[in-house]
């Protein structure tokens, strides 16, 4: 009895506990929302009431001549508030907005939008956002034309929220130059360098939340009015960056190499016209730009030959040398001390002069040459880097330029090898920009200047801050050695290891360079191609760099790989440019039909197709490959199919084929055709080998 | 076939109706706090917790069906298995589990991640029942006690060593049951007092206040009742014991760490530090406070974000609710919980036998501890320990083993005519 009146009692107080505890939190959450209520409402609002940033209109970067190669555009949302308009002008109005804003908006029908708004207007609601898509700047001005809006903000109760979006007008032209600018203010290029400039000053504004994590402005205007960025205009120049682009991504492809840039530099103002970084995407098809090989300090390597020029600068000015002394190179090999320097040729080149070993880069015989002269005292030989200004950075107005790396005489890191390898280029670090500096200031008789992408910054058209171009050195050596070297360097596009791109039209002087790569700390069978220059080699106008990573294939020399390039730049410049040539170059007409004359009309299509046709008309054709899309080339009296390789996510190359065969490729990739004229595609606007752009549009030039 | 029918009607749907509405509110309370008009997503969106609470929903009916499904039998026999098992994983917590906020709680298995204190919560609880199933077992025995007792402690030192506070001190709600069973009540009094000391303690500032009163209260005792030496002498120790006690926790807590003497003392001021540690507790009581009667309207809230109530779609997830709908919502909510409760004791109560009576006010036990401390918390009642609202906080491991719990005991119920048969 006992026992079972004690369970009871203990049941019971179960009861009790949870009614205690819940009787106890009822009380409390009461007294919050009722006592207190009012108290914790204000802290409510407290906490809603924030000063918030407002953005400033971010500045545009502009090429030379003016194209835009980023800017902000402006995008709108629309919010409402319904209880502002008065009776009339809402009933007269809200039957035309919903159906204006459901054909806008194209997504929810008429009715939905006159219930959304009434049923806001009737709840007094203050903020409605209608639409959460963003408009446009011409949608905006339309729509401030519709019935209710047009009233305007204080009457109408419409309110258009801008927010900025960066746009490049020229998507990836330059990409890593131009640079970027992301959330936590990391970047790179020109975007992060000037984002000082660009920025502006951002203002701010009374906002207050509301649900759903928006904020809405309290007042109409802004109490701290943001200040808008200065706008950058750069030295490039848009048709030389398309020129350079596209004739670095050609070579890229053809080569599959890893990555490659190119310089092109104004000699008389160092002014980068153009300059082009691609590298091969992570997916191994086609290239896109993902960092700045050409000045940044991923960029610095041992350059191999062209820093030749310094060592015969070196050589001449210690004067005890002319370019007609011989010098033997004996059979291509020489030992200093346990290290066998070689020469690209096999057997060697014999007993040469002394501008023979230049222009054929005989390594033997430059470094024979440095070591005799400098090797009792090879910091005089340093002292001549120093005096040709490329041994320290230069401050390049975009940050994060790589720094020139030297060895000192007299330090552990100094062997007695190393002076002669330093003489060809190894040793020693520099990036792309450095070379080319040097190049310049040969072409600008040894006026060395400070190479410059940003040419002013501005605001509202009117210039605030110019940059004049800056001279490093007046002089890198005296006159007379500044005209063997460009004697030399000339010689080398005329019978030397550049010969191949040597023309009748205009002369270009340069050097080749093939440095083979250190990879972890031994030197491999991969190469680093490159070629400096300047054209015409009579008054040189630019000068430019050309370097690419490992290519691959047979030919892997400077000579092979990158001047081809530089004469292709150089070629389409010459062409266009007709300060650099006053009467009109047939030239330029000739090199684009140069092939197409010998090759039959059909040019490129389907394999299949073609070959029937051919067989057909009894046209000697051959084909080995198994890739269904072909190009056609000319092979004595034969035509031989060569696979074009459409299939690779990458924008195809569609010149020569039918537009009906283009469509089909194109549109396959996602890409949307634009075509002007009739016959077969003569040119794309987007190079064969990009990365293709989300909702691109390719235009297509018949004929 | 008849025997069906007769097993459908046995399962008690009161108490699967209670829940299914508390699971269902706890998910559109999840999608509420999560909810950002800028980038509306569904609210079966994947890619969301309440997409995401919708998986675990839907993998806890089928853990519902298995249960039912099963043979009722199977719990009992294999709940010392379970709990040596569960035991086993607690031990190797700490070494393999994977270290989030400087605990090692959490097993990761692929995406997901379970915590196994959680579970061990309804192994620990078949556990008790099969032990104290026997007719022998007599709680008024000091014997019998620690058995029960050491049972309980097992999992908690396990749990201290992960660390997780929160979780263990779950466990000390075993001590409901234990009433139910018989625990003698001079433990419950001492154990309330030495609370109550404690936090008067705690929250007097000047302790000569709190010594005062307690010889005051001696005195009293003393002069109401025979004046033997005996009772002068028990009540004048008592009185002096329990004034050394408040000294030497004032001592002690001064001597914890920082974070941890912050969050006992912003309970009893929470204006103290209403931007570090009193941060979740202010603006949860600002969302709930804000909320009014009616409550703001569904996904109308402003507080019940992340950017202002921290760990809401877990632990904090009760302030959507006191925001979103107000007092009535709450009330409503507060209502369907007790009235699980109570549905549960009233449950218990009618099992024919000690092991499912048992393991009925282990789940009521459990149940309620939750529900008032988590409810405390959010409402600046109790200190922030970091326990989840049954049903209704974001998270795989806190609905499943709430859910395991819970329906073993309706399998238990729905069977209670055979258990009767078997047990005689």
């Amino acid at each position: 009895m006992n026992i079972k009146k004690s369970i009871l009692l203990r049941v019971r107080f179960a009861f009790l506990l949870v009614a205690i505890f819940a009787g106890v939190i009822f009380y409390r959450i009461t007294h919050i929302q009722f006592v207190d209520g009012e108290k914790w409402r204000q802290k409510s609002d407290e906490v809603n009431l924030q000063y918030r940033k407002v953005n400033a209109t971010r500045g545009n970067i502009y090429s030379m001549d003016g194209s835009l190669l980023a800017t902000s555009l402006p995008f709108y949302r629309v919010v409402l508030d319904p209880s502002i308009a008065k009776d009339e002008v809402f009933r007269a109005g809200i039957d035309s907005l919903s159906f204006l804003l459901s054909k806008q908006f194209n997504d929810k029908s008429k009715d939905y939008y006159k219930r959304l708004i009434s049923d806001a207007r009737h709840t007094n609601k203050k903020y409605l956002i209608l639409n959460r898509k963003q408009i446009g700047y011409q949608e905006k001005q339309e729509m401030m034309k519709w019935p209710i809006f047009r009233q305007g903000r204080m009457s109408g109760g419409v309110i258009f929220e801008k927010v900025e979006k960066r746009f490049y007008p020229f998507k990836a032209l330059a990409g890593r130059t131009v640079g970027f600018l992301n959330e936590d203010n990391y970047g790179a290029g020109i975007e992060f360098s000037f984002n000082e400039y660009l920025g502006g000053e951002n203002g701010e504004a009374l906002f207050q939340k509301i649900a759903g994590g928006t904020w809405k402005p309290v007042h109409d205007a802004n109490d701290i009015k943001p200040e808008d960025g200065f706008d950058i205009i750069t030295t490039l120049d848009v048709n030389l960056q398309d020129v350079a682009e596209s004739a670095l991504l050609r070579q890229l492809l053809n080569k599959d190499a890893e990555f490659g840039s190119v310089i092109v530099m104004e000699v008389a103002t160092g002014h980068i016209k153009a300059i082009a970084n691609l590298q091969k995407n992570k997916n191994g098809y086609g290239y896109g730009e993902y960092y700045n090989y050409a000045i940044g300090g991923q960029g610095l390597t041992e350059p191999g030959s062209t820093f030749k020029l310094l060592s015969m600068m070196a050589l001449l000015e210690e004067g005890k040398i002319s370019l007609n002394d011989m010098i033997d190179t004996g059979n291509g090999t020489y030992k200093f001390y346990d290290r066998t320097m070689r020469d690209a040729k096999q057997g060697g080149y014999g007993k040469i002069t002394i501008r023979e070993a230049f222009e054929k880069s005989s390594n033997v015989g430059i470094s024979k040459l440095v070591n005799e002269h400098f090797g009792v005292s090879p910091s005089k030989f340093l002292a001549y880097i120093e005096k040709a200004g490329i041994d320290k950075p230069i401050d390049f107005q975009i940050q994060g330029e790589g720094i020139p790396y030297f060895k000192t005489p007299g330090t552990k890191h100094w062997y007695g090898t190393t002076l002669p390898w330093m003489s060809i280029g190894y040793e020693l670090k520099v990036t792309p920009l450095h070379t080319l500096m040097l190049y310049n200031a040969i072409a600008n008789d040894g006026r060395m200047v400070k190479p410059m992408i940003v040419n002013s910054i501005s605001r509202a058209n009117k210039v605030t801050q110019e940059f004049k171009t800056e001279v490093l050195r007046k002089k890198i050596a005296s006159d007379k050695t500044i005209k063997e070297i460009q004697s030399l360097l000339e010689g080398v596009v005329e019978h030397g290891t550049a010969k191949n791109i040597h023309n009748s039209d205009y002369k270009i002087a340069g050097k080749t360079g093939t440095a083979q790569k250190l990879i972890n700390g031994r030197y491999t069978q991969k190469y680093y191609a490159s070629f400096a220059g300047y054209f015409p080699a009579d008054k040189p106008k630019y000068s430019a760099i050309i370097v690419i990573d490992s290519p691959k294939g047979f030919n892997a020399y400077g000579g092979d790989v990158s001047a081809p390039v530089f004469k292709e730049i150089a070629d389409k410049i010459y062409a266009q440019d007709l300060k650099l040539n006053n009467v009109q170059n047939p030239r330029a007409r000739r090199e684009q039909f140069k092939d197409n004359d010998q090759l039959p009309f059909v040019q490129a299509g389907m394999a299949e197709e073609l070959q029937m046709i051919c067989n057909q008309f009894g046209i000697s054709n051959h084909y080995k490959g198994a890739e269904r899309w072909v190009k056609s080339s000319a092979n004595n009296k034969s035509i031989d199919w060569k696979a074009n390789k459409v299939d690779e996510p990458v924008v195809p190359d569609v010149t020569g084929m039918t537009l009906r065969d283009a469509l089909y490729v194109l549109e396959n990739k996602g890409l949307r055709v634009d075509y002007a004229g009739k016959g077969r595609v003569r040119s794309q606007s987007m190079t064969a080998g990009m990365n293709i752009p989300k909702d691109g549009i390719i235009k297509l030039t018949l004929g | 076939m008849r025997q069906d029918d007769l097993y459908i009607s046995r399962i008690d749907w009161i108490t699967i109706l209670i829940y299914s509405i508390l699971v269902i509110i706890g998910w559109f309370n999840i999608y509420a706090a999560v909810y950002d008009e800028q980038a509306a997503k569904s609210i079966f969106d994947f890619s969301i917790n309440s997409g995401k609470q919708l998986v675990w929903i839907g993998t806890a009916i089928l853990l519902i069906t298995v249960i039912m499904v099963a043979d009722y039998r199977l719990f009992d026999n294999l709940s010392l298995i379970l709990y040596g098992f569960f035991l086993l994983i607690l031990l190797l917590t700490p070494f393999i589990g994977k270290e989030i906020n400087g605990q090692r709680a959490w097993f990761e298995i692929g995406a997901f991640r379970l915590q196994p204190a959680e579970f061990a919560k309804f192994a620990t609880a078949l556990a008790l029942a099969k032990f104290m199933e026997a007719p022998t077992f007599d709680l008024s025995k000091g014997k019998y006690q620690l058995r029960a007792l050491a049972i309980i402690g097992l999992p908690i030192a396990l749990i201290m060593l992960q660390p997780d506070t929160g979780t263990a001190m779950v466990y000390s709600a075993f001590g409901i049951m234990l009433f139910r069973e018989g625990m003698p009540q001079r433990y419950y009094v001492f154990a309330i007092g030495f609370v109550a000391i404690s936090l008067l303690s705690l929250g007097i500032e000047n302790n000569l206040y709190l010594a005062a009163a307690v010889m005051a209260l001696m005195v009293l005792l003393i002069l109401a009742g025979k004046k033997t030496w005996q009772r002068i002498v028990t009540f004048a120790v008592m009185g002096l014991v329990i004034i050394a006690y408040s000294y030497s926790l004032d001592y002690v807590v001064s001597k914890l760490p920082d974070h941890q003497q912050n969050r006992i003392m912003v309970l009893f001021n929470p204006d103290l530090d209403p931007l570090g540690v009193g941060w979740n507790v202010t603006q949860s009581k600002i969302a709930i406070g804000s909320g009014g009667f009616m409550g703001k309207g569904y996904l109308e809230g402003t507080q019940t974000k992340f950017d202002f109530v921290p760990e809401q779609h877990t632990d904090f997830i009760f302030c959507t609710l006191g925001e979103e709908f107000g007092w009535i919502g709450s009330l409503i909510v507060i209502i369907l919980f007790g009235a699980l409760l109570v549905r549960l004791i009233y449950l218990s109560e009618r099992q024919k036998t000690r092991f499912s009576r048992i393991y009925g006010y282990c789940v009521v036990s459990i149940l309620l501890f939750h529900f008032t401390i988590n409810i405390a918390m959010t409402i600046g009642l109790f200190p922030v320990v970091g326990i989840p609202l049954p049903f209704f906080s974001y998270g795989g491991s806190s609905l499943w083993s709430f859910t395991i719990l819970l329906f073993i005991f309706i399998k238990l119920d729905s069977h209670r005519i055979q258990l009767l048969g078997r047990n005689g």
